[in-house]
């Protein structure tokens, strides 16, 4: 009956799953799906040992009235074949089956898993409630024909027929999940559905390696024979989840093994066992009853709703304690109010390289993706001359790059929060249009330059106005032109046009230099050429003027001794005026000889013995 | 474990209170809107904040919308402008629901209505975007003088005829700002776009390297000129200085006049004298005067005067060669 059930509800519910788009309800045809294959493999173990004893009957009552017989003396596996079957059954079968119920678990986990995670997926139930009826009969019929099976398990303590009840009590109350996911729906938890088909996803996984480590520690259990042994494919997690009133039985075992004495039966745990629904309610109560105070964090504000309503005189709730009506009467919602919060435009850094401490036009920066902005140009002929040249049509247009931080504060929560859905999206989409519109008009060398710090004011500006059009309620803060730059592959042409203007202002400064030096050595060498003029001006006036003292004192002389005056002078010359010249002095005078004289001047010795090397062939 | 009927009335009332709570009422926040179906029919829309009641499902379910602005950004579309120019632009949008009557029936049947209605209003946008940039030139977009004012045109331009096609098929909801986010090149134009900003570089490097070797060239001739300036007057000036000091000193010339044959044998010993001064090479013989000595004679240059010829002599220096008659 187990078997037909659970392939009845499986058949069932996965119809209803499809119909509904009850993802939950898909994961809990698998359970159901297991469940079946189990109590198939249960129910057949089952009818084997009923053969065998049967069989164990028959040959009681033959040895009884065939005593003595050679019959009886024959081996076990020929008297007892049903036996053999079943031992057979449990030694090839049952493992075999274990390993594909495991792998069924382990795929189906992880292929579900894969499948839930699909961006495409429709995470909505479509009919909940269908969902919420269907599911909910399913529920109630699979919990009553499962308590029903596992009382009739129990009361006949048969190990074979409990993991067939255990799977329809746990489909039961996957079920119920289910109906619970579709009423979620219904009540605004769109995603309900989902999470509990993840949930249970990741049951299948927890229950497939359960499977698995049986399986492992099956190869090294010690068999004790006559012991009745848990079927291999049982899981232990479904039985406790399944029924978890087994779970205070097996923890009140679990302490009187520790302590040694019957822990269960002394007062307290009576008392426990008997409060524990009032324990549950009060703690439940506890939790209701702590939403009932607020704690904003310094720098926040609160926004207090009274279903749904802002409260009158408290809708901002500022840092400090706060006593509210409990979840779901009143509800706040926080925001950091006093933060500056900051986002940039321009530029998308790549996870863990937004610290880099050198920041260059050449360099990518930060390792990110750097938009490109459009910039007029205003370099005087220069694009279409260019482009005429390159013969290319090309727009007249330059391009900026640049990472612009914008820091905002929000300053009106309430404008914040309630006239648009995403503001903080709403407020970079302004600043990146007033930036970009911005640039479109501006000069380029300009906003790099000096005209930076103006250019940050304005935008700050303009996207403070376009966000109070908007009713965003913030405060701009700054906005951060510090790393405007040209685009990285155009950057280097950049910096070798400071190059080049650096190296003209060092050609200009050398010539001043070099003019400054010719100048003043011009000037040095008139004044030196005047001074030699005064100087030899001075020597000839002096000089004449000398001589014509001399002569006036030679006169007396010259005309006391004419001849001796003369000769004296003469030879007087002659000794100053000759005594390193060289003398020939010829003194024979009545001959007629020729004589030559070789007057050159000798060429130096070393300059004569250099030794000319022979030309090369 | 046995059960305390009280536990189980106090639960079962918490149970009931709660899911009947939970299934005969809602609330609406004040960012929202909720529209209330009776077997499928709208036959409610709520606008006002608060708790309300309600019919259990299936009989009656509630829709509920965000009422605030919604903004999106469409994609980065490729589009034209009237003077063939490919640009990339992006527009922002803010847009709310104004007729939550129109806009149920419209939306509600899809698994995200929002998110239906912002891809219904983006084809839309779409269209209008490539028609409208289609009719400007690039100039209007990108200027230097007009300080973006031409944008905001252009995105008046694009959000009245969204405006007008949302109103006109009743979607239920109101576009209510318009942005130009972001205006683009393609890749092989932006490629274009950086061979001309590095051709204009260039030109710029090459104008500043030979200005300054133009600038230096001319600095240096303007100091050469000054300098040859200066040195020319300063030869003149040293001219004029030696003219000055012959004239000044010709007047000393008068006092050898008064014995005119001695003044030239000073002149001419003066002269010879200059004139030996450097490496010379004398021939005489024995009559000239000191070496007439050697021959017994005495020496008498009053009445034997010596002569003086000059004779070139080969090795390329001159040799002064003196006999004495």
């Amino acid at each position: 009956m187990n078997l037909l059930v659970l392939l009845a509800a499986g058949v069932a519910g996965f119809a209803v799953a499809r119909y509904c788009n009850a993802l939950a309800g898909l994961v809990s045809v698998v359970f159901l799906g297991l469940g079946g294959m189990v109590a198939a493999a249960s129910w057949f173990q089952m009818r084997l040992e009923d053969n065998e004893r049967l069989e164990q009957l028959e040959f009681e009552e033959l040895a009884k009235t065939h005593s003595g017989s050679a019959l009886f003396e024959a081996k076990d596996a020929e008297l007892f074949p049903v036996k053999r079957s079943r031992e057979q059954f449990e030694r090839f079968f049952i493992p075999v089956f274990t390993v594909v119920v495991c792998l069924i678990q382990a795929g189906g986990a992880y292929f579900l898993w894969r499948w839930l995670a699909r961006p495409v997926l429709v995470t909505v139930v479509t009919q909940p409630s269908t969902a919420l009826a269907l599911f909910g009969l399913l529920a109630l019929v699979l919990f009553l024909v499962g308590k029903f099976s596992a009382t009739f398990a129990r009361l006949e303590d048969h190990g074979l027929r409990r993991p067939g009840p255990v799977y329809i009590l746990l489909c039961a109350y996957f079920c119920f999940g289910v109906a619970l996911g579709g009423v979620g729906g219904e009540g605004g938890l769109a995603r309900a559905d989902l999470y509990i088909a993840r949930g249970l996803c990741a049951l299948l996984a927890l229950v497939g390696l359960e499977t698995l480590v049986n399986l492992v520690l099956e190869m090294y259990r010690p068999r004790v024979k006559g012991k009745v042994e848990r079927p291999l494919y049982e899981s232990r997690l479904v039985g406790l989840l399944g029924q978890p009133e087994g779970l205070i039985t097996t923890a009140a075992q679990a302490l009187d093994y520790q302590f040694g004495f019957k822990v269960s039966e002394t007062w307290f745990y009576r008392f426990f066992e008997r409060a524990i629904s009032w324990l549950l309610l009060l703690q439940l109560g506890a939790l209701v009853l702590s939403t009932g105070v607020v704690f904003i964090e310094a720098g926040e504000q609160g926004l207090l709703e009274r279903f749904g309503n802002p409260v009158p005189g408290h809708t901002l709730l500022e840092a400090g304690a706060h006593f509210k009506w409990p979840w779901p009467i009143d509800k706040v919602y926080r925001y950091r109010t006093e933060q500056i919060q900051t986002f940039n435009v321009g530029l998308t850094p790549e996870a863990g390289k937004e610290s880099e401490r050198v920041v260059l036009w050449t360099r990518q920066h930060a390792g990110g993706t750097e938009d490109n902005f459009i910039v007029a140009n205003r370099v005087a002929g220069g694009a279409e001359a260019t482009n005429d040249m390159a013969g290319k049509r090309t727009p007249p247009v330059s391009l900026i790059t640049g990472t612009i931080p914008v820091a905002f504060q929000i300053t009106n929560l309430l404008s914040w929060a309630y006239t648009n859905s995403a503001a903080p999206n709403l407020l970079e989409d302004v600043a990146t249009r007033e930036i970009m519109r911005y640039f479109v008009s501006a000069d380029m060398n300009e906003v790099m330059s000096y005209g930076r710090l103006e250019a940050s004011e304005t935008l700050a500006r303009r996207i403070q106005a376009a966000s109070d059009g908007y009713g965003l309620g913030a405060r701009i803060v700054m906005v951060g032109l510090q790393d405007l730059h040209p685009p990285v592959k155009v950057a280097p042409d950049y910096e070798k046009v400071v190059g080049a203007t650096q190296s003209k202002r060092a050609k200009i400064l050398a010539a001043q230099a070099d003019s400054i030096a010719t100048n003043e050595l011009a000037g040095a060498q008139a004044a030196a050429i005047v001074n030699r003029a005064n100087a030899v001006k001075t020597e000839t006036v002096v000089g004449a003027l000398a001589k014509a003292a001399l002569f006036t004192n030679q006169i007396p002389a010259f005309e006391a001794a004419p001849s001796v005056y003369v000769q004296r002078a003469y030879l007087r010359a002659f000794a100053e005026a000759t005594p390193t010249a060289r003398k020939y002095l010829l003194l024979a005078t009545n001959v007629h000889d020729v004589i030559q004289f070789d007057l050159q001047d000798k060429i130096p010795y070393d300059l004569m013995n250099v030794t000319v090397p022979p030309a090369k062939k | 474990m046995n059960r305390n009927p009280l536990t189980l009335l106090v639960v079962a009332i918490l149970l009931i209170v709660v899911f009947g709570s939970w299934l005969f009422s809602f609330q609406v926040r004040q960012s929202e809107v909720a529209v209330v179906t009776t077997f499928g029919k709208p036959t409610g829309f709520i606008t006002n904040a608060g708790w309300h009641g309600r019919l259990p499902p299936p009989i009656q379910r509630v829709w509920k919308f965000d009422q605030r602005v919604q903004n999106f950004e469409d994609h980065l579309t490729e589009v034209l402008t009237s003077d063939s120019f490919n640009v990339l632009a992006s527009v922002y949008v803010g847009w709310k629901i104004s007729q939550p009557s129109d806009f149920y029936p419209k939306f509600a049947g899809t698994a995200d209505p929002m998110l239906e209605a912002q891809r219904v209003l983006e084809r839309l946008l779409n269209n209008v975007k490539s028609a409208v940039v289609g009719k400007h030139p690039l100039s209007d977009f990108v200027s230097p003088t007009d300080g973006g004012t031409n944008l905001l045109a252009i995105e008046h331009e694009i959000l009245s005829s969204v405006k007008s096609q949302a109103s006109a098929n009743k979607y239920g909801i109101e576009v209510q700002f318009l942005g130009l986010k972001k205006l683009q090149l393609p890749e092989q134009v932006t490629k274009d776009v950086f061979d001309r900003m590095q051709s204009e570089r260039k030109v710029l490097a090459s104008k500043s390297q030979y200005e300054g070797e133009a600038e230096a060239q001319r600095i240096r001739s303007e100091a050469d000129l000054k300098a040859s300036q200066m040195l020319a007057k300063a030869n003149s000036q040293a001219i004029q200085i030696r003219g000055a000091g012959e004239a000044e000193a010709a007047k000393s010339l008068t006092v050898f006049q008064q014995q005119p044959e001695l003044a030239k044998f000073i002149f001419s010993l003066d002269a010879l004298e200059n004139a030996l001064k450097d490496k010379t090479t004398l021939v005489f013989d024995r009559h000239t005067p000191p070496f007439d000595l050697l021959g017994g004679i005495s020496t008498n240059l009053l009445s034997a005067p010596a002569t003086t010829t000059q004779t070139p002599v080969s090795g390329g220096s001159a040799t002064n060669l003196t006999r004495a008659q």
